[in-house]
């Protein structure tokens, strides 16, 4: 067993894209775990997903060894998300560590994540060693860049380490600062057993792997295991470390980091941020900050053709079997019949649980624009969390309607600071501060209802600052305002998957922006369409798509029946990825469209 | 029935018979039918295969006969004599058929054609005139020019032909309705018998509709192509011509017997390259290639390359987008008895929320298009395609 005073616990903080796997791979490899033809492609990513997105949507952990002064130290780095959505699971990452890396691309600067990053692992009490990364770039700027972190973050980075992650310039110094700045684990590995769970991924064949940080006491294969969040108890089938691959062992003392298997069927059983303590001398607490996921974001997913129901329920089912964090529960609705609302960490989350539906399962499904959670307030003082807007009860029963808010810290060049108040203002955003972190860029920071967020805020910051500007966010509470909803009607018949809760004073706006896009997505039928965007019974906007008043091809000249049939039926096929609400056939892409802001992609 | 050689059954006597001559002067920019420039081929060799094909399996004594394509007009007489002689000695349709017809184009329908045309058994001409202005002519890619249709009408006419038709394309791009109100009215002023008007359709794989896909040519505004459609019924009316069918007029009744037959789902046997067929509820298609053709019917081979058997659900959607089309629209209980099926209607649902939308109307025990509906007959038909059962009462 390695002495706890050799082992270090690291993470890597950064933006996107600032160069966390290269780096990662590089530590691989001058210390030896692999060889560099061995790199694939970066290890810590490995879902075929993220390695598209560049985004480590789960993290991972590995082990490497690293000798300073002729001794051997054990390194374990933890992965950690990269995106705001998975916030609660880069805390339990860091909280498993002493310390991190701040790693920032001295081409570009700090950014909004970098910052939120920090801040957490300011918070979780981890030395920082400051790293510049890209200094072979010729627009790099490590100088300025160390202003800036010095500037935003009040650390000294006046000693941060020049490197170039891609030739690896640099790098084994870092390593050695690893050992010299972070501190050793404590912990006593003979009093009872705390071990965190940071993370868990699922296996086709091994079933849950579990990513656990020993505390306190010493894990032992075989030993019987309680989760003491959700109080399931399970024998240690196996436990090892990474190395870099995982390898079987016999014991994880305090202070190591390592993982453990045993037959747990689903992902959604493991609650990361849980603790692990024996069964028969259990601990006497938990380890803090223990809390399960929490959904901002919510969808429907319908199936296209209602006979899909079950596959689709199967098809949620298996892959909540890979992601604990997204929960799903029947729902009906008027138009669109049987589905699941789902819940999700955001809009990112919303999006890879979407795609993975579809390509791991060949579903074609319909789903609804997201909503946020609101808080009922009712007229007998009780309060009821609602997700979706149909659930919206009728005005004389409630008294208030809440929404979350979230402090938003947005980093721009400072030319665009007025574009940015400007749109901060349009989604009802609350000024907080404003920070210079150099002459040329700046933090604003605004309290903004998350729905705003979700509308098209963060699309209009990509747009408003030429993709320069970087956004994070944190929901800080419930705030009540003048929420009403905005109701859509498709010929005179209300249209509840399409209908939105909305501020009244953008009430106008969004109505008409609704029925406009609906306008363009619902093609022409053989009889008028009318839209209609209503708050209570008044009307705010409407629009009809004509109807259709020639469709008369085929010449059915010839005989030849089966191949002008084929056609009609080719055309009818294409109707079939639509819902018919009454007999309007409403496009799939409508109900997403219709309550996102314009330029959405997809 | 032999499923393995479904095109080699010979169908019942008195079922229709179409048979395809693929040989063009030039191929039409819009045109999707199997045609090939008759140049470098082997007419001859045709007709001799076709004749092959009918020994095999040609109805005996049909009750109406099509020579479409193609362009039969185009065969030298000396071919269409042979092709006609074979065909009634092999099914004596001379004697037993109460319509023959033969489609013609007015750069090959001359005097001489259309009395051997009429002496080879044929009753009836359709001449493709499909437009009276030049540049559309052009742009159709023609190889005849106005004149030319004009004689070929008086020519059938000086012959005899008994009845006489003549096609027509509206809705040419550019081409503004009253151009085409003048048109027409000049093409009824010769006193056709019968009158096809067609939109103008961009059919997939045509270069017509490549240009279109690259945006150089654009199709009439929706508002002038009504225009047209509507007028087109107008000015027929107003010369005697009945609206029998969507784009189809009559006089006296003059209807076309073979076409009527395809509109109510009726059975038929297609003879020549690219051919349909429609016999003991088996639709088949004949290899499209000329070459292809003649090789498998030298090979003692069968021609035909794919077919279906359509199931009862799919017979009844498809006999009612067809028989919609007819201006007498169709009984209910008649399309489930071609359909085969008894019991509760499967489409009754849909007539019956057509009829709530005004596209479908019902007269005395029949369904037919409304006045609204008949522009959108491809859209009420497409309704009709999937039908499903009817749930359990
Ligand atoms: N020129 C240069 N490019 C780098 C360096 N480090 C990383 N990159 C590139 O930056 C991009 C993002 O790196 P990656 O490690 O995937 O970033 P991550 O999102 O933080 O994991 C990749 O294209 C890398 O090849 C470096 O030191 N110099
Ligand atoms: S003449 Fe008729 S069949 Fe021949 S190419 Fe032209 S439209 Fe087609």
């Amino acid at each position: 067993m390695v002495d706890i005073q050799h082992i270090r616990n690291f993470a890597i903080i950064a933006h996107i894209d600032h160069g966390k796997s290269t780096l990662a791979d590089r530590f691989l490899e001058v210390t030896g775990a692999v060889q560099r033809r061995d790199l694939k492609a970066q290890m810590l990513d490995d879902m075929e997903l993220e390695r598209e997105r560049g985004i480590t949507i789960k993290a991972r952990a590995v082990t490497i060894y690293h000798e300073v002064g002729g001794q051997r130290y054990e390194l374990n780095l933890i992965d950690t998300p990269g995106h705001v959505d998975f916030n609660y699971e880069v805390q339990k990452s860091l909280q498993a560590c002493e310390g991190s890396i701040l790693l920032v691309d001295s081409s570009q600067g700090v950014e909004a994540q970098t910052v939120a990053n920090a801040y957490l692992a300011i918070e979780a009490d981890h030395a920082l060693v400051p790293v510049l990364n890209k200094t072979d770039l010729p627009h790099s700027h490590a100088d300025e860049v160390c202003e800036e972190i010095e500037n935003v973050l009040g650390i000294d980075a006046t000693e941060a380490h020049r490197v170039s992650a891609k030739t690896g310039a640099g790098v084994p110094a870092v390593l050695d600062s690893v050992v010299a700045e972070i501190p050793p684990p404590e912990g006593d590995p003979d009093a009872p057993l705390q071990a965190l769970i940071f993370d868990a991924v699922y296996d086709e064949y091994r079933g849950i792997i579990v990513y656990l940080r020993v505390f306190n006491g010493t894990i032992r294969k075989g030993d019987s295991i309680r989760m003491m969040g959700t109080g399931k108890v399970y024998e240690a089938i196996e436990i090892g470390r990474f190395a870099p691959k995982m390898a079987k062992d016999l014991s994880l003392a305090a202070g190591e980091v390592g993982y453990f298997i045993s037959n747990i069927k689903r992902l959604g059983d493991v609650v990361i941020g849980d603790t692990m303590t024996h069964h028969k001398a259990p601990a006497a607490g938990m380890l803090p900050g223990y809390a399960p996921p929490q959904h901002m974001v919510y969808a429907d997913f319908y199936p296209t053709s209602p006979g899909d129901y079950e596959l689709l329920r199967e098809a949620l089912e298996t892959l909540s079997l890979s992601d604990s964090s997204f929960s799903f529960a029947p729902v009906t609705s008027d138009a669109l019949g049987f589905g699941f609302r789902c819940g999700f960490l955001g809009l990112l989350h919303m999006e890879i649980v979407q795609q993975r539906l579809e390509r791991e399962h060949d579903l074609d499904m319909i789903q609804t624009a997201p909503t946020v959670t609101y808080r009922i307030r009712m007229a007998d003082g009780t309060e009821q969390d609602i997700s979706s807007p149909g659930a919206l009860p009728s005005p004389d029963k409630f008294e208030q309607v809440l929404e979350p808010i979230a402090r938003v810290g947005m980093l721009v060049p400072s030319e665009y600071i007025g574009a940015m108040m400007q749109i901060a203002n349009d989604h009802r955003g609350v000024f907080v501060r404003q920070e210079y972190l150099s002459p040329t860029r700046v933090q604003l920071v605004y309290d903004v209802p998350m729905a705003e967020i979700i509308y098209d805020f963060y699309d209009k910051l990509k747009s408003a600052t030429r993709g320069y500007g970087t956004l994070n966010y944190e929901i800080t509470g419930y705030h009540a305002d003048e929420l009403v909803k905005l109701r859509i009607l498709v010929n005179n018949k209300e249209v509840d998957a399409l209908s939105s809760i909305v501020h009244r004073s953008q009430a106008e706006t969004r109505g008409r922006a609704a029925i406009k896009k609906l306008r363009k997505e619902i093609p022409r039928h053989m009889f008028e369409v009318r839209l209609q965007a209503a708050v209570g019974s008044r009307i705010i906007a409407r629009e009809a798509i004509a109807a259709l008043r020639k469709d008369v091809t085929a010449k059915c000249y010839g005989g030849d029946i089966t191949r002008k049939r084929k056609l009609l039926e080719k055309q009818k096929a294409g109707k079939r990825r639509m819902r018919q609400i009454g007999n309007v056939d409403i496009p799939q892409k409508a109900f997403l469209a219709v309550l996102s802001g314009d330029e959405k992609k997809s | 029935m032999d499923l393995c050689e479904p095109g080699r059954a010979r169908p019942a006597a008195g079922t229709p018979l179409y048979v395809h001559l693929p040989f063009c002067a030039a191929k039409c920019t819009y045109c999707d039918f199997y045609s090939v420039p008759a140049e470098g081929h082997d007419l001859g060799g045709m007709v001799d295969a076709i004749l092959e094909e009918a020994r095999q399996r040609a109805p005996e004594r049909p009750r109406t006969v099509f020579l479409g394509g193609g362009t039969p007009s185009l065969l030298p007489p000396a071919l269409l004599r042979r092709l006609l002689d074979g065909l009634d000695a092999l099914t004596g349709f001379r004697a037993s058929a109460e319509e023959v017809t033969a489609e013609c184009n007015p750069e090959s329908l001359d005097l001489e054609r259309a009395r051997v045309l009429l002496e080879g058994g044929v009753r009836r001409v359709s001449i493709g005139f499909q437009s009276l202005r030049p540049e559309v002519l052009e742009s159709f890619g023609r190889v005849h020019d106005v004149d030319q249709a004009f004689a070929a009408f008086a020519a059938a006419r000086r012959a005899g032909v008994p009845w006489v038709s003549v096609d027509l394309i509206f809705a040419a791009p550019g081409l503004e309705p009253e151009a085409w109100r003048e048109d027409l009215a000049r093409v009824l002023a010769l006193g056709p018998d019968h009158l096809s008007a067609y939109a103008l359709i961009f059919e997939p794989g045509t270069r017509f509709e490549t240009e279109r896909r690259r945006g150089r040519i654009q199709p009439v505004p929706e508002e002038d192509e009504l225009a047209m459609f509507h007028a087109t019924r107008e000015l027929a009316g107003g010369a005697g011509l009945d609206a029998y069918e969507v784009s189809n007029f009559a006089k006296n009744g003059a209807q076309c017997l073979h076409n009527v037959n395809y509109w109510r789902n009726g059975p038929y046997l297609g003879l020549g390259p690219s051919a349909a067929s429609h016999v003991d509820g088996v639709r088949s298609v004949n290899v499209r290639s000329v070459e292809g053709y003649r090789a498998r019917l030298g090979a003692d081979r069968d021609p035909v390359t794919s077919s279906e058997r359509l199931e009862p659900l799919a017979r009844l959607g498809e006999t009612w987008w067809l028989g919609l089309r007819l201006a007498a629209g169709l009984e209910p209980e008649a399309a489930l008895a071609v359909a085969g099926l008894t019991g509760p209607d499967p489409a009754a649902e849909t007539v019956a929320r057509l009829v709530g939308e005004g596209l479908l109307e019902r007269a005395e025990g029949r369904v037919r298009l409304t006045e609204r509906g008949l522009p959108l007959a491809d859209a009420v038909g497409r309704e009709f395609l999937g039908l499903a059962a009817p749930a359990a009462p």
